[in-house]
């Protein structure tokens, strides 16, 4: 699939067309929006409570799995639907302290100051920009014949494996910048102020699981350390899955600095739509992604609240037909499945190009 | 500062139980929301305070008879409340005096004038009904009489009257003994706000003379009929141009230590379309003042002038420069949205000032 190049002329009108969609729906914002994102809040509050109850008192198998599933259920909903969803401040507009971008905490190992900065800020701007856009591969994958190939590179499916197992820690750890530090391209001292933040984060979430819930149900203590974990695992599991298909899928592109140099705002939509994927599914699936299974949407209008992307959707994408852009969508299994071919076919030394590009 | 024993154990107890070694049992947002879920009464964030009575004061005009619970911590005559509401979604605040006295059976009033186009206002007269719970702050603010034997004058316009109400019933309940002549300014005598409840007060209190002009019939009030009044400790709590009139005459007479007031002045509006102009922008937190052209978004206006503040894309998307304007109007480039209510966030990479702000920076 190629790029799609529109004259500045069509590019302004294109821009126009979003915008005034994006307006249209701004003006929409209320009670609505309200109820759904304090819902959820609730919905993820009664999940904790009963899956951790369960993982606590109960004895048998059933409740164990049924806890397990609660208490993931709990803490993906908070990640997707209320926490990156917050911390966009999509939900600002309410002027509740309580769901405002620059105050919320989420339950996770990554410092919601990091993630502001690193995805909010980095990932939202650069998108896929090659050398500005870390979460193009963390650093660690190889997505692309632009990317340097070198011999580790082989053993990226295993690299996946791991990240996807802890994928929590990793984004935790972006804002690091321990491939700067490995390299010695750190000033002293900075990498301790930088870890900071995390370290304490990591402390409290760490404590939580695997000290006080686990302390509290005393003669539960393996039972609930175990549920705790396999509930981790099942969020940095789907997370990940989730979040590679967001950018990593077959006809997802990828943009250098140069190609991006004087960009307009119609410049910027186009690269987010071209480099984004969205997902199909129910209504129950958009949920547990937080909408990112609307992607294209969702980085087009990162600060609109996500429920809107469902019926933002179809519009954008008569939009794109009408400019000739491929719009990228398709079921979970599917998408998911090319970014899994792409981990190993990139593993291999195909593709290499003479023009070096700095990770 | 000395402790009690018992104020040591709760301090304690609370230390324990606001542990952050104990989140997230004790996270402060999930238990208040459930005791909210069972009785908005029993919320601790603010002060709740059910609606008893409501009462129609004037045809635009209605009180909210309040009572609050028993962790209220009191008021004097004079102070302002600020009421929450939530109007579509968005928490939005308004101050308005109390118009009571303090009572021993701890009832507030709270005294609404519907102005036109104003949307707290006309949400409280429309969707407030008896047993609703409003969300008041703690009370603030010194407008009150000064001690002394001089005579008071009580000066208001409009509903200004409210707080002097307040001011006026607590006097009457204390017995004090100064003379006081409380003149009110409407429009005509169906906007006398308290009519019935000032002319009884006026008949049996002989200390206590109400004059009242109508400025429908007698034209607006001028200030110089005050001359033969400049002796009296003076309250005055109207409109801003009337404060400042107030203010004039008895700076003139060289009194002006005797004149306390209190103004409420509309929004302010966008000066049109002044791309060319320039405005004040005061730094709240920093205390720091700097000059923001109307074609300058307002980041790189205070990084010109030295600041710093927090700044991600500078394209609108990342929010990191997002932060409170406590007050003026701001216009976003972006979406053309235009600011213009006290304390709305705004995204100072792409916002420019339509007027002087205050921001909370």
């Amino acid at each position: 699939m190629l790029k799609t190049k529109l004259t500045p002329e069509q590019l302004d009108q294109f821009q126009a067309e979003l915008d005034a969609l994006r307006s249209e729906v701004a003006a929409d914002l209320g009670e609505r929006d309200a109820t759904h994102i304090r819902s959820v809040v609730r919905e993820v509050r009664l999940n904790a409570v009963a899956g951790r109850g369960l993982l606590m008192f109960g004895f048998d198998p059933i409740s164990f799995i049924v806890g397990v599933c609660a208490l993931a259920r709990a803490k993906i909903l908070e990640n997707m639907e209320v926490g990156h969803n917050v911390l966009h401040g999509q939900y600002d507009w309410m002027g509740d302290p309580t769901l405002n971008s620059q105050q919320y905490e989420w339950d996770i190992v990554c410092d919601s100051g990091h993630w502001r900065r690193t995805h909010n800020f980095e990932h939202h701007s650069y998108t896929n920009i090659l050398g500005q856009d870390d979460d193009y591969g963390y650093g660690l994958l190889r997505m692309t014949g632009d990317q340097k190939w070198t011999w580790r590179t082989l053993l990226q499916p295993i690299w996946y494996a791991l990240l996807a197992i802890g994928f929590q820690w990793g984004v935790a750890i972006q804002d690091l910048k321990l491939g700067r530090w490995f390299k010695g391209r750190m000033p002293k001292g900075e990498l301790a102020e930088r870890a900071a933040p995390f370290l304490k984060k990591a402390r409290s979430q760490l404590y939580k699981d695997y000290v006080l819930f686990p302390l509290l149900a005393f003669w539960n203590i393996p039972r609930v350390l175990l549920g705790n974990a396999l509930a981790n695992l099942i969020r940095s599991l789907w997370t990940n899955a989730i979040i590679f298909c967001g950018h990593f899928t077959a006809d997802a592109q990828v943009f250098t600095k140069a190609e991006v140099a004087g960009e307009t705002r119609g410049g910027w939509y186009l690269r987010q739509i071209q480099g984004s994927s969205n997902l199909e599914g129910g209504r129950w699936f958009h949920l547990l992604t937080g909408h990112l299974s609307h992607q294209i949407e969702h980085h087009l209008f990162p600060d609109i609240p996500a429920p809107r992307y469902v019926e933002m959707a179809p519009r954008v994408r008569d939009i794109c037909a009408r400019y000739g852009i491929h719009y990228n969508s398709a079921g979970f299994w599917r998408q998911y499945g090319t970014v899994l071919w792409r981990i190993l076919k990139y593993a291999l030394p195909v593709e290499r190009r003479l023009r070096l590009v700095r990770a | 500062m000395t402790t009690s024993p018992n104020q040591r154990l709760w301090l304690g107890l609370s230390r324990v139980l606001y542990s952050p070694w104990l989140h997230p049992l004790n996270d402060a947002d999930a238990w208040e929301r459930l005791r909210v879920w069972m009785n908005p009464m029993w919320s601790r964030r603010d002060y709740p305070a059910r609606v008893l009575d409501i009462i129609d004061e004037t045809p635009d005009t209605r009180s909210f008879v309040l009572k609050p619970t028993a962790r209220w911590p009191g008021h004097r005559a004079g102070q302002h409340v600020v009421v929450e509401v939530e109007i579509n979604g968005r928490r939005v605040h308004r101050s308005f005096s109390l118009s009571s006295a303090p009572t021993p059976d701890r009832r507030l009033r709270i005294t609404v004038k519907r102005q036109p186009g104003a949307r707290v206002s006309g949400w409280l007269h429309e969707h407030v009904r008896i047993g609703d719970v409003l969300r008041l702050s703690a009370p603030t603010g010194r407008f009150a009489p000064a001690e002394g034997a001089a005579p008071l004058l009580l000066l208001s316009a409009g509903s200004g009257i409210t707080p002097l109400m307040a001011i006026v019933e607590d006097l009457h309940r204390r017995g004090d003994p100064r003379a006081i002549v409380f003149i009110h300014c409407c429009r005509t005598p169906a906007d006398f706000i308290f009519a019935d409840r000032l002319r009884v007060l006026a008949a049996e209190w002989p200390n206590f003379e109400l004059r009242v002009h109508y400025s429908a019939s007698a034209g607006r009030f001028d200030v110089r009929q005050l001359s033969d009044l400049l002796h009296c400790q003076t309250l005055v709590c109207g409109p801003r141009a009337l404060t400042q009139n107030v203010e004039a005459l008895f700076l003139a007479a060289g009194v002006k230590d005797q004149v306390r007031s209190e103004s409420y002045s509309g929004r302010v509006l966008p000066h049109g379309d002044a791309t060319q102009d320039s405005f004040g922008v005061h730094c709240s937190v920093t205390e720091q003042v700097f000059t923001a052209r109307g074609d300058t978004s307002l980041l790189e206006a205070a990084e010109a002038a030295g600041l710093k503040p927090a700044h991600g894309c500078r394209i609108g998307i990342c929010k990191t420069c997002q932060c409170t304007k406590r007050s003026g109007t701001a216009l976003n480039l972006r979406t053309g949205e235009i600011s213009s209510e006290p304390n709305e966030l705004i995204q100072l990479c792409i916002s420019v000032a339509r007027s002087p702000l205050e921001l909370a920076l």
